[in-house]
């Protein structure tokens, strides 16, 4: 095995002429919290959309457990374990909390055409296994008095909730958070992320944006900084805090 | 004896009709496809049903054909079209259903072009109207008990959570797995089979096919059935069908009895159009509101968690 889960090297993407990725070489191993944090602009968010396929590398490749994903769909991507929560929750609203939980489960047998119609009872054992685990799931985050209603009746911190909540429900091998804690209460974003850190003893790798540096800090094994497309400064937190460079690109000294 | 007649042929309009409103209700309703086409599939079905009976082919072999090919018409149309944005989506079925029926109309050679085609009955006339037409809502009502029992297994189903997922958000469906090009393709495949069933079912009923019964206006009729009964619901497609055929054959009907200045038929497209504002204003959700995905295990659950409620309170 890899010792490396994702490896990315010299990944660049640009929109026009503007590089919002320019060259981005990194790794995650098996079981690690990574920290991305930089300016607002600073391309997090697109490298996230480019690892996940909703964006095609110009430059560079990704590699994942070893294999080149630079030319996955979206889903097959999800396929080999990497998974996300957006940064903006994008839930289906009019469908129930529960409901939201069982899209994101993997391999559920009913989700093909032919067994949904022809082989019902081959899913519906396995259905009652997969709410098990997203009520286990939702209450974690203090969301399963809420499983029936529709996700559009919760508040925005709890979709925040529900979008990590969906994220963990697939079982990823590499979960990209976006904010997690962002419209979180303290004491619940650090629920959260103890969560975080007991999944990734059991092998979970996480990449995660936060600007709650006091959090995310805590909980990181490593932590890179991008600026402009660029990644400027890595190393463990208390590295990254003690290097000139992230206060000039990050707290703006 | 005239108003009986009214009726049955009141109750096999809603029969076909049905069938086209839940193949659409499936499209648009779960999956979120402007199919403003459908009038395509329907053409493609009856203009079949109508071409192979002529032939001596058996009327059950007639309408599964129909069906096929509108089938595969749906796929081979949907694997281009479904690449656009919904908008795009509409107006290019909705080109596609207007070009199939001008080359019905100018191929002459085809089935007769302007003047259209007679279909072989299946059910012989015996002299009582009425049996022949007790006969046809009964073809007529087992095609369209098979079609709302495979799109009600569909809605409560994973695979019906995966549809609405994919019109609730395509790009959260696809980064959570769900290959959304796919899924968009099998509801289209399948939305076209069954208005292809329809449209079998509609030829054999009038005994003759002709371009002017494939106008535009079909698809939004079936639309403003959708819209009215409320989308994502099953039961309002069968809802919509029934209030739109009502008014839309009770003009017809109505112009036996009553005698205005204005023709009744034209009327119906006034109280069609007012129909569809009055729901759109006051209720957007259409008369039945989204069904809730009804699974064996969802079920088990709530139940259990109502039970602990019930318990908690007394």
């Amino acid at each position: 095995m890899e010792k490396e889960l994702l490896r990315i090297t010299g990944v660049s993407k640009h929109f026009g002429g503007v590089y919002a990725v320019n060259g981005v070489s990194l790794d995650i191993n098996h079981g690690g919290i990574c920290g991305l944090v930089g300016p607002n602009g600073s391309g997090k968010t697109t490298l996230f959309n480019t690892i996940l396929g909703l964006h095609r590398p110009d430059e560079g490749t990704i590699y994942f457990n070893g294999k080149c994903i630079n030319n996955l769909a979206p889903h097959q991507i999800y396929e080999l374990g990497v998974v996300n929560a957006f940064q903006l929750p994008r839930l289906f609203y009019n469908l129930s909390v529960l409901d939201n939980m069982l899209v994101a489960a993997r391999g559920h047998q009913g989700d093909r055409l032919y067994n949904s119609l022809f082989l019902r009872g081959r899913w519906q054992e396995q259905e009652k296994g997969l709410i098990e685990e997203a009520l286990d799931i939702l209450g974690i985050v203090e969301l399963a008095q809420w499983a029936f209603s529709p996700a559009g009746e919760l508040s925005g911190g709890q979709r925040k909730l529900l979008e990590v909540a969906r994220g963990l429900m697939a079982k990823p091998r590499l979960l990209l958070l976006d904010e997690p804690a962002a419209g979180i209460n303290p004491v619940l974003g650090k629920k959260i992320f103890e969560g975080i850190e007991d999944l990734s003893q059991e092998g979970l790798s996480f990449f995660i944006i936060e600007h709650r540096l006091e959090i995310l800090f805590d909980f990181a094994h490593w932590v890179y900084v991008m600026d402009k497309g660029k990644i400027v400064v890595e190393g463990k937190p208390e590295e990254v805090l003690e290097d000139p460079a992230f206060y000039q690109v990050y707290l703006g000294e | 004896m005239g108003p009986l007649l009214y009726v049955s042929d009141l109750i096999v309009y809603i029969g076909i009709f049905g069938i086209v409103a839940l193949s659409l209700n499936l499209e648009f309703g779960f999956a979120g496809l402007a199919n403003f086409g459908k009038v395509a599939f329907f053409l493609i079905g009856a203009y079949t049903y109508a071409l192979l009976s002529q032939i001596g082919v058996p009327f059950y072999l007639c309408l599964i054909a129909g069906a096929s090919i509108s089938a595969i018409f749906g796929l081979l149309v949907s694997l281009p079209a479904l690449r656009l944005r919904a908008d795009y989506l509409a107006i290019a079925v909705l080109a596609f259903g207007e070009i199939l029926r001008l080359i019905v109309k100018s191929e002459k050679w085809l089935a007769g072009g302007d003047w259209g085609t007679p279909v072989s009955p299946i059910f012989s006339y015996t002299g009582s109207y009425i049996i022949y037409r007790l006969e046809n809502i009964g073809l007529v009502f087992l095609c369209l008990f098979i079609c709302f029992l495979v799109v009600q297994l569909l809605a409560n189903s994973p695979y019906g959570r995966v549809l609405r997922a994919i019109r609730e958000d395509e790009v959260a469906a696809e980064a959570l797995g769900k290959n959304r090009s796919k899924y968009k393709a099998q509801a289209f495949m399948l939305g076209s089979a069954m208005a292809g069933l329809a449209g079998g079912l509609y030829a054999q009923y009038l005994q003759y096919v002709l371009p002017g019964m494939f106008m535009p206006m079909v698809t939004f009729t079936v639309w403003i059935m959708v819209l009215v009964g409320g989308p994502a619901n099953n039961w309002g497609a069968l809802l919509g069908a029934a209030l739109v055929q009502i008014i839309a054959r009770g003009t017809n009907i109505a112009k036996d009895y009553i005698a205005l200045p204005i023709d009744l038929s034209d009327l119906q497209y006034i109280m069609f159009g007012a129909l569809i504002i009055l729901v759109l204003l006051y209720r957007p959700q259409g008369l039945l509101k989204e069904s809730t995905i009804k699974t064996k295990a969802l079920k088990l659950i709530r139940n259990g968690k109502r039970a602990v409620k019930n318990n908690g309170s007394k």
